[in-house]
């Protein structure tokens, strides 16, 4: 008997993005799936960002396949935003709002009932509670990348996308950030992860996925890209 | 490794006051160059340089060859007469516009934004002189210094035109110095312990003082003994071919011109000492949980509303425009059917604040906020309805002020009042939904000094809107003087029409998913 082929959640083939004459993404092939988490590496410029922006829903696709959660980004956009949970790379706050109306907006617009008490857990186990009714202008930016993670991870999306969570944040926020990702995982959610952060990133992820110029060069085990030898690796597929 | 000097140490030089203000300048001209090279349309802006400047010389020379211009002795109640009378007000009134615009925004517009220039060491005094070079660059300085040189050059005419216009030049230049001394003065007493308190208390005080003048019939008796007479006695002397007396009205003009550049440092470098007490309180207070809304246009509605009203420029701006031309209709006790003018006039103003780069509105919330899933006309609606409501409220209250002494209007005149009103909101909603896709700037609105797009764009749009909204206020105030109050809406009708149709195709833009990312990266970037 022939063992059913598992889908992934997210199926990514041929994907080109080009802003007028940039092409920040060049034929990245990328899939990703359930109950699993996996890491973007590269260097700046790679198109990791861009790559998740598109995931998202936020950027549409120059070319290329794109699947998340078995609907297509480009006709199914509204549908792919209600499954994803997204942490952008810059900012991703609405700076004269606080981050209770942020919560707030998302649960209206992500149809939850009951949301507060969830969303109290998430500002208590962050350490923003005491910050929940003050404006995100002032807020330091470590202190926004965590409340970018909470508002990626607060609706339990079938496809959490974290883009630099661990950039500014602080090792109890790290921490945080580790636990969502893992209850995600145990949920049976596919998560992406995009950092620069490499030790991090293999720490929090079981597959780690390296773009270089806009393309994906390699996919490999979180394991092989641990200690001084995954350094060493990492360092050559940069290059 | 040592950290610090050693007690035997001198300290480093610091550079005297001449070389302070030698470096202030030199980094100024650095600034301009930077920011000149950000232009993106570099053609345009030369082009429409050009044409500002070929403008501003048709205005302070054309006038005088019209046709009684320079009649000051061919009997009285000529023009150039009821003009000479009104020069004194029409000099004050500068400096006054010069000072609330500067006031307003908190020391004027910055070469160099706050969030870009804090790694550098950009001193106060290059940003007191950027902000005195930026000064021209908002329309409603521009249009008044039009009005100054155009009846300046009708009332004297052509004889030694160059003496007259070089006084109402000086006067330009002194009097903006003079507002920025004064801006700087209210931004260093704003940022003390109670400063807040005691600003609003002054110009409360300055409100209450024009509401007595007025009550009491003094406005008249106060605007002939206005010191600006001085300078319509230069101007004077300068066709006259007085020169000495000509000569010295000048050389006092420049020295005060210069005495206040040199001024506004002082209280420049007092105000950056202390910390922005506005910005920061709105920051750092804390906003109480409301009840969820029962649609997502709603909850969108509520967000955008918060972005705006918690803003300081924003907030502040507002009151200026809708109270200050309200309390000048009110002065000079407007007629309904002149009144026209002021709803385009405040609407423009008001969409200069934000509505022209509404998008920013999110800076780099924009990326989250687009991963959300509401429909991207609802997100459009949203946007729409807090311009709108915004635009109505500043000319509304505008409005309110400058009917207090109107008395009833007659039924044509209150109809082409109301038809002007929805015909400007929705002529500058649809210009500033249409620019705001076209041209998306990615700015941070904290500051009081901030704009939603650089100096140069702020200028063409201000243009563009102040003569669609003018024209259209113009119709309308001739639709008032006819008795058919049915003709205004008529009229309206076309006009709204047109506005509508030009939001749609904004709408449709913005729902095509590559307009809309290409917004979104530009404002989050």
């Amino acid at each position: 008997m022939i063992a059913p082929e598992i889908q992934p959640v997210i199926d990514v083939r041929g994907l080109h993005v080009r802003f007028g004459e940039v092409e920040a993404v060049a034929g990245v092939d990328l899939q990703a799936y359930a109950g699993q988490a996996s890491a973007l590496l590269g260097r700046n410029g790679a198109g990791k960002s861009t790559t998740m922006r598109v995931i998202a829903g936020v950027v549409p696709p120059s070319a290329g396949y794109v699947f998340v959660a078995g609907l297509d980004i480009t006709r199914q956009t509204l549908g792919v935003k209600h499954a994803v949970g997204y942490c952008p790379d810059v900012g991703g706050l609405i700076p004269r709002a606080t981050p209770w109306e942020h919560l707030q907006l998302a649960a209206r617009l992500r149809r939850m009932n009951d949301w507060e008490d969830r969303a109290r857990d998430l500002l208590e186990r962050f350490e923003l509670g005491d910050v929940a009714h003050r404006v995100t202008a002032g807020f330091s930016h470590g202190m926004s990348r965590r409340l970018s993670v909470i508002l990626a991870a607060f609706h339990e999306p079938f496809v959490l996308l974290l883009d630099e969570p661990f950039d500014g944040v602080d090792p109890i926020g790290v921490e945080a950030t580790f636990d969502v990702i893992a209850d995600a995982r145990a949920r049976g959610a596919c998560v992406l992860v995009s950092t620069h952060l490499r030790e991090l990133a293999i720490e929090a992820c079981n597959t780690v996925l390296v773009l270089r110029g806009g393309e994906r060069v390699a996919t490999v085990t979180a394991g092989d890209m641990a200690g001084e030898e995954g350094a060493r690796a990492y360092r050559a597929l940069l290059d | 490794m040592p950290t610090a000097p050693f007690s035997t140490e001198l300290p480093a030089p610091q550079p005297g006051p001449v070389a302070a203000a030698r470096r202030a300048v030199a980094d100024v001209r650095h600034l301009l160059w930077f920011r000149s090279v950000a232009v993106r349309r570099r053609h345009v802006a030369a082009v429409a340089l050009g044409f500002f400047a070929l403008l501003t010389t048709a205005v302070a020379v054309g006038p005088a060859y019209l046709d009684g211009a320079g009649e000051l002795t061919a009997g009285a109640g000529s023009q150039a007469q009821e003009f000479l009378v009104v020069l004194p007000t029409l000099l004050a009134g500068l400096l006054v516009l010069a000072v609330v615009s500067s006031v307003s925004s908190g020391g004027g517009r910055e070469l160099l934004s706050r969030e870009h220039g804090l790694a550098y060491p950009v001193s106060p005094t290059t940003d007191h002189l950027g902000a005195l070079l930026l000064s021209p660059l908002n329309i409603a300085w521009m249009l008044q210094a039009w009005t100054l040189l155009g009846i300046a050059a009708y009332t004297f005419g052509p004889q030694n035109l160059w003496a007259v216009q070089l006084v109402s030049v000086l006067w330009v230049v002194a009097a903006t110095a003079i507002a920025q001394v004064v801006a700087w003065t209210v931004e260093a007493v704003r940022r003390r312990a109670h400063g807040i308190l005691v600003v609003r208390g002054l110009m409360l005080g300055a409100g209450a003082f024009v509401v007595l003048l007025m009550l009491t019939g003094n406005v008249t008796a106060v605007l002939d003994n206005i010191p600006t007479t001085s300078v319509l006695i230069g101007m004077l002397a300068g066709q006259e071919g007085q020169w000495l007396k000509f000569a010295a009205t000048a050389a006092t003009l420049l020295a005060v011109a210069l005495a206040a550049v040199v001024l506004g440092a002082v209280p420049a470098h007092l105000a950056a000492q202390r910390s922005p007490r506005d910005e920061l309180r709105a920051e750092s207070g804390v906003r109480p949980a409301r009840r969820d809304v029962g649609s997502d246009l709603m909850a969108l509605v509520r967000i955008d509303r918060g972005s705006i009203w918690r803003s300081v420029p924003m907030r502040r701006g507002l009151m200026v425009l809708a109270i200050g031309p309200g309390l000048v209709a009110l002065a000079g006790g407007l007629e309904w059917s002149t009144m026209t003018i002021l709803p385009g006039l405040v609407a423009s103003g008001a969409a200069l604040l934000f509505g022209v780069n509404v998008w920013c509105l999110d800076a780099r919330g924009t990326l989250w906020r687009e991963s959300l899933p509401a429909r991207a006309r609802t997100v459009f609606g949203a946007r729409v309805l807090v311009l709108t409501e915004w635009l109505l409220v500043a000319s509304g209250i505008t409005l309110v002020l400058a009917s207090l002494r109107a008395g009833l209007p007659a039924a044509h005149e209150l109809a082409a009042l109301l038809a002007t009103w929805l015909v400007v909101t929705v002529q500058v909603v649809s210009a500033s939904m249409r620019w705001s896709a076209k041209r998306p700037f990615s700015v941070d609105m904290r500051s009081a000094r901030a704009t939603p797009a650089p100096p140069v764009v702020m200028l063409g749009y201000s243009a563009r809107l102040a003569v669609a909204t003018t024209m259209t206020g113009l119709v309308f105030s001739g639709m008032a003087r006819l008795p058919y109050w049915s003709l205004s809406i008529a009229v309206a009708i076309p006009f709204v029409a047109w506005s509508l149709g030009r939001l749609l195709f904004a709408q449709q833009a913005w729902s095509n998913p590559f307009e809309r990312a290409r917004v979104v990266m530009t404002v989050a970037a």
